[in-house]
């Protein structure tokens, strides 16, 4: 756990500059055994201060690898340096942030270590099960990853916190050969915040997972191309979370909107169906801890729920202090920074779409002639909306019944014309705690919801 | 910052007298100063120092691995304690292996000396010459920096390589922009080890602005149809890279998901394409010295004139299977240049698009790919129409491989690859 050495470093904070005084520690943990062999097994830990100073419209930031009461003044003195050296090239001089309420957050909860041999333990036992009880497998690997992030954060003019962020997930991917020689595979995941033993000191929902991506990988084995067009689908939670990340979150993000998002000029139009609500939640969502619960921002501002769509109508975008300043609100604490040498970024925290009161036999059984795509592989969006997403894993609903499995395919889409499609939407959420965005820096995010019913482009052959 | 010359003795010392054991360590520190630009204006100046130490150890013939930026002598005493308890929590096996020794070397290269200021003038030129020459591109961000390191890596087996090196880097992400409408987001990345020339024509970097200027207005494709595509660099780096880790990388081969699994030295692409790994080529800017098991680094080809020629395959790996292992590990791919000039490439489709960027699910060992092509644009008898939105293409990498019709004369550089734009036959392309 960091020790506190930063408070006391207020001291030597430039008058009349915005500073921020960041110390972090980032663990990973990683392990992966193929075929029963153990090829990667690394325990890896970075860890620094940072420190950013605004002043005039411009950031001066410096970061050191060493954790020490010297270091902290060092990367004072070098981020102050570097906002002088830029403020000399910007002829528009800006004024300071709203101060903000100068409290103390800490995270209810901090890491916890284990030992290498426990994480390769428990890879082993979900290895030997599969091995076991699928030996008509091509081949199969297991995989443990951790990201645990812990930071102190002391301000200016904000808030001063100490969070810590531990979460970690145990992949599994399956390969099968087909009839005919093609080879199908098909990965699923599990776990969330916490530690190994919060997620996997009782393995039976990880074999359940297992059974069932077998059964998922016999059927894709025998599995047919999607037929390509415009198809009324049923997207599983685990694909409308995509959505609310990818095609609906970015576009949001303020930093985005000013670089020409969509989002921009839409912002109070209707842009989905009204069934549709989107929320980027900080902490808490729907009365309990969010998957991934942020309650300081690396700018010191506190946490709040951003939404982003209600009922339809754009209500919002993410902030940091500058963004929010320009567009005149409330700073929402969506500045993250991943490593310790990273500045902080405007990035989504817990994105979902709302539940709706649908069931979801009934929305499957409205379906004459379409897809339920329940699995998706990776996604990506632009500042247009235009998004695409693999999906590998999908069924075909013929007269409102479940059919032949499909092939990997792609689905893309307009974000703000295929929401308006959407007529049903289920009244269950469900949430992906393992997602990692990309935006200049990685980030630990999560995203959710219930299944919903639209038309999308699917990619055939 | 920490003395790399000392952590590195402090490790020979710590496992001198280690039995059954094999190990190799990498200790470096570095230096970054970045300048982040917006809308034309600087906004943000970092400097960064940092330090890292890799550790890899067999112990019994069981491996394990830490990393840490901590340089004292406990958290480097720890973090060799790390990979050693990780170890032995492994199971042993004989594949797990590293390099035998190589002699001494030093190797310097780049730009050890930064000139910030020359570099602060040479991104407001490329801010200004981009506002000048593209007044339908609106930069979202421009970061350039300058990057500095030092590392020494050393083994068991006695190779004790020095590297010292500096290189500029600028990365630029932007779209077309006219003030109503936006088009796709466009990204791109150059390396360099001088300020000689204006940014503008390094890389794909004007190529890419023109495409984002010209993407404003897509029209739509209505109908489904197979047609060529035309690959520009940026996008023949997406599909050969993802063509490669699926047929030739280390997990598909390991797992034995590769369809090429037993193509070596048989035909698996069109006989005009020739691609290699070369980090010693003169393009390259920062070059892999060796490989991540200690192998000196060395230029080797995958395909030669569409014959399959290497794999790349880790150490391990190429015990596990008995393959041949990689000459250096990855990265830096280099593309014959074609005989024909790109215009005239463009000349000999029927219909078609030529594709900047596939938006699409990362492709598995099957090779069925299918995804948005984003700044693409539709040819008809050999004309470019006008910029596609919601447009798809799908197909197969191995086939598409073997359908490449034409490569271009012209070769871009990034200072990370070399690559041509490559026409494929046979693609199918859809529209909404």
């Amino acid at each position: 756990m960091l020790e506190d050495i930063l408070q006391k470093q207020k001291s030597f904070f430039e008058t009349g500059m915005q500073t921020v005084l960041r110390g972090q520690e980032n663990r990973n943990r990683r392990i992966v055994i193929q075929d029963g062999n153990l090829v990667a097994n690394q325990r890896s830990e970075d860890s620094g201060i940072c420190a950013r100073v605004y002043s005039n419209g411009v950031y001066g930031f410096a970061s050191t690898a060493e954790y020490s009461e010297d270091a902290a003044v060092k990367a004072l003195k070098a981020a102050t340096e570097n906002a002088k050296y830029l403020e000399k090239f910007n002829r528009e001089k800006k004024g300071a942030f709203p101060a903000l309420s100068a409290r103390v957050i800490n995270s209810p909860r901090m890491i916890i270590d284990f030992e290498q041999k426990r994480l390769v333990d428990v890879c082993k036992e979900i290895d030997a099960y599969i091995a076991g009880k699928y030996p008509d497998l091509l081949s199969r690997t297991v995989a443990y990853r951790e990201d645990t992030m812990e930071k102190i954060i002391v301000t200016s003019d904000a808030a001063d916190g100490h969070v810590a962020y531990p979460r970690c997930r145990i992949y599994v991917q399956l390969n099968k050969k087909t009839k005919d020689g093609q080879t199908v595979e098909l990965f699923r995941s599990l776990g969330g915040f916490g530690h190994i033993e919060d997620n996997f000191s009782d393995l039976s929902a990880m074999y359940e997972k297992i059974d069932l991506t077998y059964r998922d990988l016999c059927a894709k084995a025998e599995g047919v191309y999607a037929e390509a067009g415009v198809k009324t689908v049923i997207l599983h939670p685990d694909v409308a979370g995509m959505i609310a990340h990818e095609a609906v979150g970015h576009t949001v993000e303020a930093d985005l909107v000013q670089g020409g998002s969509v989002a921009g000029p839409n912002l109070g139009k209707q842009v989905a169906s009204e069934l549709v609500s989107i929320v980027d939640y900080a902490n808490t969502a729907f009365g309990k801890a969010a998957p991934l619960p942020v309650y300081i921002d690396d700018e010191g501002v506190e946490a709040k729920d951003a939404v982003l769509i209600e009922n339809g109508i754009l209500k919002g975008f993410m902030h940091d202090r500058e963004s929010a300043e320009l567009y005149g609100v409330e700073p929402s604490g969506n500045a993250r920074g991943y490593g310790f040498s990273d500045e902080p970024l405007i990035r989504m925290r817990n994105t979902a779409v709302l539940p709706g009161k649908d069931k979801l036999e009934d929305m499957i059984a409205s379906v004459d002639d379409g897809y339920y795509l329940i699995q998706t592989g990776n996604g990506q969006a632009d500042l247009t909306g235009e998004f695409m997403f693999g999906i590998t894993m999908g069924y075909e609903i013929k007269n409102g019944k479940l059919g032949r499995a499909i092939l990997d395919t792609t689905v893309s889409g307009v974000a703000f014309d295929m929401l308006k499609t959407v007529d049903m939407v289920s009244d269950e959420i469900v949430w992906e705690t393992g997602g990692t965005c990309g935006k200049k820096q990685p980030m630990a995010v999560s995203m959710g919801g219930p299944a919903i019913k639209c038309r999308i482009t699917i990619g055939g052959r | 910052m920490a003395n790399i010359q000392d952590i590195s003795a402090l490790i020979g010392d710590y496992v001198k007298d280690k039995k059954n054991f094999k190990g190799s360590f990498t200790v470096s520190e570095s230096e970054q100063h970045e300048i982040t630009m917006k809308d034309g204006k600087f906004t943000l100046f970092r400097t960064l120092f940092d330090n890292n130490m890799n550790i890899k150890v067999i112990v019994d013939q069981k491996q394990g691995s830490a990393s840490t930026n901590k340089c004292s002598k406990e958290a480097v005493f720890a973090a060799i304690d790390d990979a050693i308890n990780s170890a032995e929590s492994g199971n042993p096996d004989e594949c797990f292996d590293i390099a035998p020794g190589l002699e001494p070397e030093k190797f310097t290269m780049g730009v050890l000396e930064p000139d910030i200021n020359r570099l602060m003038e040479r991104t407001k030129e490329l801010s200004e010459d981009i506002a000048e020459k593209y007044k339908k591109v609106k930069i979202i961000e421009m970061f350039s920096k300058y990057v500095k390191g030092r590392s020494i890596y050393t083994n068991t087996n006695g190779t004790r390589d020095e590297k010292e090196f500096g290189y500029y880097e600028l990365a630029l992400e932007f779209a077309g922009n006219d003030g109503e409408s936006t088009g796709g987001v466009l990204f791109t990345c150059v390396a360099f080890d001088n300020l000689d020339e204006k940014l503008i024509n390094l890389g794909f970097i004007d190529k890419e602005l023109e495409i984002a200027e010209n993407s404003l207005n897509p029209i739509k494709i209505n109908d489904k149809f197979e047609g060529d595509v035309i690959l520009t660099p940026e996008s023949t780096a997406q599909m050969l890279g993802a063509l490669i880790a699926n047929t030739v990388g280390d997990d598909v081969i390991l797992d034995k998901r590769s369809k090429w699994l037993d193509k070596m030295d048989q035909q698996v692409a069109s006989s005009i394409l020739t691609v290699s790994s070369r980090p010693w080529d003169k393009r390259i800017v920062n070059h892999e010295v060796h490989t991540a098991d200690g192998f000196r680094s060395k230029d080797y080809t995958i395909i030669e004139n569409g014959v399959l020629k290497g794999l790349a395959t880790s150490l391990y790996t190429s015990k596990k299977c008995n393959v041949k292992r990689a000459e250096n590990t990855g990265g830096n791919i280099i593309v014959e240049a074609g005989d024909i000039p790109y215009k005239d490439m463009i000349k000999s489709v029927k219909k078609g698009i030529i594709v900047g960027y596939v938006s699409g699910g990362a492709p598995n060992s099957s090779g069925e790919m299918s995804g948005v092509a984003k700044n693409s644009f539709y040819i008809e008898d050999g004309e470019i129409k006008g910029a596609v939105t919601e447009t798809m293409i799908s197909g197969n990498l191995m086939e598409m491989a073997m359908n490449i019709k034409e490569i271009s004369k012209e070769l871009t550089c990034d200072g990370y690859s070399v690559l041509p734009y490559i026409k494929v036959g046979n693609v199918t392309i859809s529209g909404n």
